[in-house]
């Protein structure tokens, strides 16, 4: 009230002292007392203080107002933040607060709207989503729960989480949805092809599940109990299916048999292709439309039934005809089934007493019997088939030997027959075929019989029955075999003992008179060759030509190209020939005979054909000279002998000698297989010689080659090919030898 | 050696020779021992320096090859179609394989520790000594020959298979699924022997025919214009020759010139690069039916045996001679004439 600070102040400080001014004009005017004018002027500072005070709690109603409502929006901008999982925007920090509490709200407001807008939006899309699931979830559980908007409505969690949440449910839930529909899908195809199979109407049988089902585009039930439906019923179909399909099967299987027992013509089986086919068939394979409906298996069964007919109209002939195939079982088992049995039945069908259909029951057992044996028998049987053949070859080969050996031993590789008769050998023997000179065991190795003998006792005690061969006891053929056949040993070694005796006795003649009677038959021909009965003084046997047969031919072939070098074994197996014959005819001429081998072409001229024949007749490749000539030394080659004689015997056959043997042309022949007729190939060899001597040797490869000679070409072709049939060494015939000794002794 | 005395005989004649034909006798590589094999189905060892008989193993039929392992074993081929392993100092054998003829012959190779058999059942086997007992478990290939095989030689990893019908197969121990090189013999008799010359370059075949030849495993043409034949085991009397078959071929390991041995019962030393021959021994009782220089060359086995050439017959009994061998006799010598252009 003192002095004016501003202009309105001042104004006001100015009116109240103006109207208090006025006031004491009017007091003086009036006259009022002193009293009076303080008492009035008390009460207008009372009245005046009265409206300061109103005015002063009034502003402080408002500012706390003001208060209230910064802190309730602030309070509701968090609950919303929180409920949303969001960080509150805006944090007041008291202490930091600079502007007035109308700017804070004014910054407050907006935010607050801001979220609220947000929080309404967020909560939208939750509704929208819960919707979404329950719509879903009724579907699938078949309930009519509608969507209640207060339980949605639960503002305490708005946050993105929940709402994911709720879409991962959502999606789940889709998903499951999806799966059954696709289940539905499934089984209705699967009903589809059931019913299309069974000749069913589909859209009748999906109609008593749910009638919406049938239809093809609309709405699909997925609901659980749908499922369920649809599921038993496939269950049922199939079952239903099964149980046709059966049936069918049986159907067919008796068919077949009637086919096959009737022999019912293929046209008549073609029309029921799809039934048999399907015979061994199993559920799922069977997916052809109407091969399982009701009307298709009656028609099956009126085939059927018209089959059955006709078998039995026709059963007699089928009784016969199993029989005919017991009959050929029997046979080619060599087994014996009673045929009365069948004879009785077929008597009874005629008269008609019994059931035909048993009689052919009992006969296919039987057959079934049989074959079983057959199967148990089928070894031994094997092996009695190997026996008997092994016994005919024996046979065939004890005619062909006639139980002289010496008519197999001789022509090795001559006959064609020794071809049969090596083969029958090896299969009566199981020896191997190198060993040529083996020939002499033609019996059947004791070890076939052995074995079977053994096998068939085995089976007998296994099944307690007698095995029988064709109605006769096996053992008891195979014991009557080995008796016959160690008779048969028997008189064999009895002829050889003969044999030999008379070999004996012919060595000693030989001996005696220095010569012998003819040797065709009469001597043991493996002895012959073996111990040289005759020679007692020789200790060589001349083998030679045998073993290198390609000599042989050499001579037989080539007169003048042969190299006369390589003969002298042969030569001296030719000799052994020539002396066969001469020594029958001109026993005394044994010089003459001496002159012979030398004298080999005019004698090869005439005899030829002799040569041949003793090559197949006789295996008595005997020394010449043994029996006489006491000068021969027991070491000396015998060849060394004819040439020590050579100049006695040419000077008495100069004419023979002189035909072919003129030392020129020998010498000229050595070397042709060298060809270097000039080399020193009579070089003589001293023994004991310290000084190096030089090789006889081609002077090229190429000379080796034998036979050059044009005109001994085709010879050597012949040479070679009958060197390579039945070339042996040393040691093959030895082993030969060495196996027919232990076979001897 | 100047301390090796000229015998007037053919040599110290072993004690306790096989009762029956001599296949085959070899000296060991390590010592003096000596493995012989007979027909009597015995294989017996002998220590030929010192003239004992160390043991004696019967097998189940004629024994027609043997060879040595190690100095205490060996290798047999018998005609009981059985490949037997031997051990000499346990007295103990036990069958290796089965051929399904005849064993011919059988050597053991050194580089591939490996047995090699040759059969009449035209086969060749390889076998592993080394793996147990039995035929499944030793066997290592079987190799189709073109005929029964007749005679066999190694040398390093080579092989010469000679076979009836004068065939020749060659074969590389390290590829045995098909020979190197096939061939036929250059002698047109059947075959004897063959042996492998010891430098490795070639081979010597031998035939009944009193002939050997001398070939080689290079197919070039400089190395095939070397190879020739020659003759030999003859006897050349009034104007004709005899012919003997030549039973056995030896080496010996530290000249290589070689021994033949024939059914004349000479044994002839040759000396195959001047193409001359070195030295004849005095005429043996009977054929000579194996021949065998020891590992040094200072003694030669000779197997004086009949060889059945002429079939069963009376001859001279089977024995075994040890002979000191003369430098003199198996060293190749200057060459003293001219010689005919190789």
């Amino acid at each position: 009230m003192s002095t004016p600070q501003s202009d309105p102040l001042l104004q006001a400080e100015t009116t109240c002292g103006t109207l208090l001014y006025e006031l004491q004009i009017i007091w003086d005017e009036v006259g009022e007392t002193d009293a009076d004018r303080d008492e009035m002027l008390l009460e207008l500072e009372r009245e005046c203080l009265e409206v300061y005070r109103r005015k002063v709690d009034q502003a402080n109603r408002c500012r706390a107002q003001l208060r209230q409502t910064i802190a309730d929006s602030e309070a509701e901008l968090a609950a919303i933040c929180s409920a949303m999982g969001e960080r509150p925007v805006h944090i007041r920090q008291s202490d930091q607060n600079a502007g007035s509490l109308k700017e804070e709200l004014s910054t407050i407001l907006p935010q607050l709207e801001e979220m609220k807008k947000r929080k309404i939006e967020r909560r939208n899309q939750i509704v929208e989503v819960l919707q979404q699931i329950q719509i879903i979830t009724n579907e699938i559980h078949e309930s009519a729960k509608s969507i209640c908007s207060e339980t949605v409505a639960d503002d305490s969690d708005l946050s993105l989480r929940k709402l994911e949440e709720l879409l991962r449910q959502l999606n789940e839930l889709q998903k499951e949805k999806n799966d059954r529909l696709k289940q539905v899908e499934d089984h209705l195809s699967m009903l589809n092809s059931l019913c299309l199979v069974m000749g069913m109407d589909f859209k009748l049988t999906v109609t008593e599940v749910r009638p919406s089902l049938s239809d093809s585009e609309g709405f699909r039930s997925v609901s659980s109990r749908t499922i369920e439906q649809l599921a038993t019923l496939i269950k049922k179909l199939q079952e239903v299916k099964i149980q046709r399909m059966q049936r069918l099967q049986d159907l067919a299987t008796t068919m077949l048999e009637l086919w096959n027992l009737m022999d019912t013509p293929i046209e008549e089986q073609q029309m029921f292709q799809t039934v048999t086919r399907n015979i061994a068939a199993s559920e799922h394979e069977i997916t052809e439309p109407n091969t399982l409906s009701v009307d298709f298996i009656k028609y099956v069964e009126a085939e059927v039934s018209r089959l059955e007919e006709l078998k039995c109209s026709k059963m007699k002939e089928l009784v016969l005809k199993k029989r005919l195939e017991l009959d050929e079982i029997c046979r080619k088992t060599h087994l014996v089934v009673s045929q009365s049995v069948i004879e009785d039945a077929i008597e009874a069908i005629e008269s008609g007493g019994v059931d035909a259909a048993n009689i052919l029951d009992q006969i296919e057992l039987q057959i079934a019997k049989v074959k079983e044996e057959a199967f148990s028998r089928k070894e031994i049987l094997e092996r009695v088939e190997k026996w008997l053949m092994a016994c005919d070859e024996e046979c065939w080969l004890e005619e062909y030997i006639g139980w002289d050996e010496n008519r197999y031993n001789a022509g090795k590789g001559a006959h064609l027959t020794l071809k049969r008769a090596e083969k029958a050998r090896s299969l009566v023997n199981k020896l191997p075929e190198s060993v040529n000179a083996v020939l002499k065991f033609y019996h059947i190795n004791p070890g076939i019989v052995e074995a079977l003998v053994s096998k068939t006792m085995a089976w007998e005690k296994e099944t307690e029955v007698e095995f029988l061969y064709d109605g006769i006891r096996l053992l008891s053929m195979l014991e009557e075999y080995t008796i016959l056949r160690h008779e048969k040993e028997q008189e064999r070694r009895r002829l050889r003992d003969q044999k030999k005796l008379q070999g004996q006795l012919i060595a000693e003649q030989e001996a005696l008179y220095g010569s012998r009677p003819s040797p065709a038959k009469a001597q043991s021909a493996k002895k012959g060759p073996r111990h040289s009965t005759g020679g007692a003084s020789s200790r060589r046997v001349s083998l030679g030509g045998a073993m290198l047969p390609a000599y042989k031919l050499d001579s037989l072939h080539s007169t003048k190209a042969t190299p006369q070098t390589l003969n002298k074994k042969t030569e001296r197996m030719f000799q052994n020939h020539f002396n066969h014959r001469h020594d029958d005819a001109i026993p005394a001429f044994s010089a003459l005979r001496r002159g012979l081998d030398i004298a080999d072409i005019p004698v090869r001229k005439h005899s030829s054909g002799v040569i041949n024949a003793n090559g197949l007749e006789s295996p008595l490749v005997r020394e010449p000279f043994s029996p006489i000539s006491s000068t021969v030394s027991s070491k000396a080659n015998i060849t060394n002998m004819v040439e020590d004689e050579g100049e006695t015997v040419q000077k008495k056959l100069p004419v023979k000698d002189l035909l072919c043997n003129t030392p020129s042309k020998i010498v000229s022949l050595v070397d042709n297989e060298n060809r270097t007729p000039k080399a020193m190939s009579m070089t003589a060899i001293t023994p004991v010689s310290t000084v190096p001597v030089p090789m006889q040797m081609a002077m090229t490869p190429a000379a080796l080659i034998p036979f050059s000679n044009t005109t001994t070409t085709t010879a050597t072709k012949a040479v070679q090919e009958i060197h390579q049939e039945i070339e042996q060494s040393f040691e093959e015939r030895r082993f030969a030898f060495v196996i027919s000794e232990t076979q001897v002794t | 050696m100047t301390s090796v005395h000229p015998l007037p005989v053919p040599g110290r004649e072993l004690a306790n020779p096989p009762t029956d034909g001599i296949s085959n006798l070899r000296f060991s590589n390590h010592s003096d021992n000596l493995l012989v094999s007979s027909w009597d189905k015995s294989v017996r060892l002998y220590d030929a320096s010192a003239n004992i008989l160390r043991g004696e193993f019967m097998h189940g039929g004629p024994v027609l090859d043997c060879c040595f392992h190690d100095d205490s074993s060996g290798f047999s081929a018998s005609a009981d179609n059985k490949v037997r392993r031997i051990m000499f100092s346990h007295g103990k054998e036990d069958v290796l394989g089965r051929h399904d003829a005849p064993v011919r012959c059988i050597e053991y190779s050194y580089a591939a520790g490996q047995v090699i058999t040759g059969s009449w059942d035209k086969t060749l086997k390889c076998w592993d000594p080394r793996g147990a007992s039995g035929q499944e478990r030793t066997l290592v290939g079987t190799y189709q020959q073109p005929e029964r095989v007749y005679s066999l030689s190694l040398v390093g990893n080579r092989v010469v298979v000679a076979t009836a019908g004068r065939h020749v197969n060659v074969y590389d121990l390290r590829n045995m699924s098909q020979p190197e090189q096939k061939r036929e013999s250059s002698l047109k008799y059947q075959t004897r022997c063959v042996r492998c010359y010891p430098n490795g370059t070639g081979y010597a075949l031998s035939s009944v025919e009193g002939r050997v030849a001398m070939e080689f495993f290079d197919l070039l043409e400089a190395s095939q214009a070397k190879k020739y034949a020659f003759k030999c085991h003859r006897k050349s009397e009034a104007g004709r020759d005899i012919v003997y078959p030549v039973n056995a071929i030896a080496f010996h390991p530290v000249y290589g010139t070689f021994a033949t041995g024939g059914c004349d019962g000479f044994v002839n030393v040759w000396d195959g690069n001047n193409k001359k021959r070195l030295y004849q021994y005095s005429k043996y009782p009977t054929s000579i039916a194996a021949l065998s220089f020891s590992r040094d060359g200072r003694l030669l086995a000779v197997a004086s045996s009949y060889t059945f050439e002429e079939g069963d017959m009376l001859h001279e009994p089977d024995a075994i001679f040890v002979r000191s061998v003369n430098e003199i006799e198996v060293k190749p010598k200057p060459k003293v004439y001219p010689n005919p252009p190789a």
